[in-house]
């Protein structure tokens, strides 16, 4: 029995990682979709940006990279989506050196869908290095942080949709990043939220989800907490955007794979707390 | 005045920073924008100052053989490589078009992007191995961290119907996520950012007032 226990805790990792690849691939095979009730700090991302005025200026960080790209570029997707449709006005910048070459290519698929014209409706102004500092210097003023836009190198004074924005987040309605870290909502909030008092959204991956809940709703008006809420703000986004079925079906199929990788994970706990108990009452009886 | 030069400096930075926070007047504004943008052209520097060093250091180990030798060549080769791909592109040279294919295309698309999403992706084998290995209630403290942390987990994601009483688990377990995260754990966030603002305004303090110097290595 004493041996069978150590045995047992002494189980090589791989035919854990071994049982993980399985479960993801069958279920993934499977393709079997599972929809989300959304929750409010979700609603609150999506209605924040559905009460605001049409042609109203977003300022729209891209924070992440390819890594945390699972999590976050669905949303960044949906938020694109739902921004061009409702006509608002995208600044587009960076805090993350790897971020503008997604960002870049999904405004490009977008914007010709509803018609918005570079420069005008919408404008990328790429990466910006200093974290903490970039921000505070994009809140002092957009266009002294950046001397070009990203796309085409030209002056930023060459762009209409910068005659509406002045210093302090003048003429910009919010705020929204998608935030894989550092920096990224937490900066935002400290460099922008608090101090020009500029409304702020985010996107967030599940590590840094829990930070969140202690801004919402004064601070931070929505956020979208890692796939759960990006699967969320798709069935929200994506119910009349037929561009955004197939990612969010695809988000709808890994919620349930979650749903079995974490209940693998809670099943291997309770087993490896049941193997340590029993080797602890045989130490004791021994 | 190797010491004190330095200092004068942080603490006339900090003091204007700060005097341009509560300050509107015009003046106070153009301080702030000024230091701010030397603030990113430093850190641009710092780039360069970085890569220098990353170049320093794998010479040093490629020429006495180190054992990653090979793959310090490899860093240093994809560095300078991705530099002269993009000084091709922007400039035109060796027949290469303009514009960002290479860069873009292959190198973020096809090689940058799979890497570091695998990497990433890795994280759950080792989540799952570590569940197993390393979460044991110890002691009662344990016990409550592993018990929200599956009632969390759970909370996070759909339970297939097939469950028996799948609705009930369901609905519980958002409840009760919901209750962890939007009371115990903001209540537990908002001490420790409390804490962690008087603390970064203490240390602000010492190093404006140059009292804190170990920016100086001293």
């Amino acid at each position: 029995m004493a041996k069978r226990t150590d045995k047992a805790l002494d189980l090589d990792r791989r035919w854990i990682f071994l049982v993980i690849a399985i479960l993801v691939v069958v279920l993934y095979a499977l393709g079997i979709a599972a929809e989300m009730p959304v929750n409010q700090y979700v609603q609150s991302y999506y209605d924040t940006i559905e009460e605001l005025d049409e042609g109203s200026i977003v300022l729209l960080s891209a924070d992440f990279d390819p890594a945390s790209a699972a999590e976050l570029l669905p949303m960044y997707q949906a938020t694109i989506y739902q921004l061009l449709k409702r006509n608002m006005r995208v600044i587009n910048v960076a805090t993350w050196p790897a971020a503008p070459p997604y960002t870049r290519e999904e405004f490009e698929k977008a914007a010709p869908l509803y018609k918005k014209k570079y420069g005008v409706d919408w404008v990328e102004l790429g990466f910006k290095p200093g974290d903490d500092v970039a921000m505070g210097q994009i809140g002092q003023s957009v266009t002294s942080a950046y001397i070009q836009d990203d796309r085409d190198g030209k002056p930023l004074a060459d762009f209409p949709i910068f005659k509406d924005v002045g210093n302090s987040f003048e003429g910009i309605s919010l705020l929204i990043t998608m935030s894989a870290g550092y920096p990224g909502i937490l900066e935002w909030i400290a460099q922008a939220g608090g101090r020009y008092d500029v409304p702020i959204l985010a996107g967030t991956t599940a590590v840094q989800t829990p930070d969140l809940f202690a801004y919402y709703p004064t601070q931070l008006k929505g956020f979208l907490g890692a796939a759960t809420g990006a699967t969320m703000y798709l069935q929200l986004v994506g119910a009349d955007v037929p561009q955004l079925e197939e990612v969010t079906i695809t988000n709808q199929k890994r919620m349930l794979i979650q749903t079995w990788a974490h209940l693998l994970i809670i099943g291997l706990i309770i087993y490896g707390n049941v193997l340590y108990f029993v080797g602890r009452r045989r130490e004791a009886n021994a | 005045m190797k010491r004190e030069i330095p200092i004068l400096l942080v603490v006339l930075c900090g003091l204007a920073i700060t005097w341009a926070f509560f300050s509107p007047a015009p003046m106070s504004r153009a301080v702030n924008d000024e230091l701010l943008a030397w603030g990113t052209v430093f850190f641009s520097v710092a780039f360069l100052l970085g890569i220098s060093n990353l170049v320093r250091i794998s010479l040093k180990q490629i020429s006495s053989r180190h054992p990653d030798w090979p793959y310090k060549l490899l860093l240093l080769l994809v560095l300078f490589g991705y530099l002269l791909i993009g000084a091709a592109e922007i400039h035109g040279w060796f027949g290469i078009p303009g514009g960002e294919n290479i860069r873009r295309d292959w190198i973020y698309k096809r090689i940058f992007m799979p890497l570091q999403a695998t990497m990433f992706s890795l994280l759950a084998f080792y989540i799952a191995s570590a569940a197993f290995r390393a979460f044991r209630a110890r002691s009662l403290e344990a016990t409550l961290l592993l018990t929200a942390g599956a009632l969390v987990m759970i909370g996070q994601v759909p339970i297939p119907s097939f469950f028996p009483f799948a609705d009930w688990i369901g609905d519980t377990s958002v409840r009760l996520q919901g209750f962890l995260m939007a009371y115990v754990n903001a209540a537990g966030q908002k001490a420790i950012i409390m804490g962690a603002a008087l603390g970064t305004l203490a240390t602000g303090l010492r190093i404006v007032l140059g009292i804190e110097r170990s920016y100086l290595s001293e």
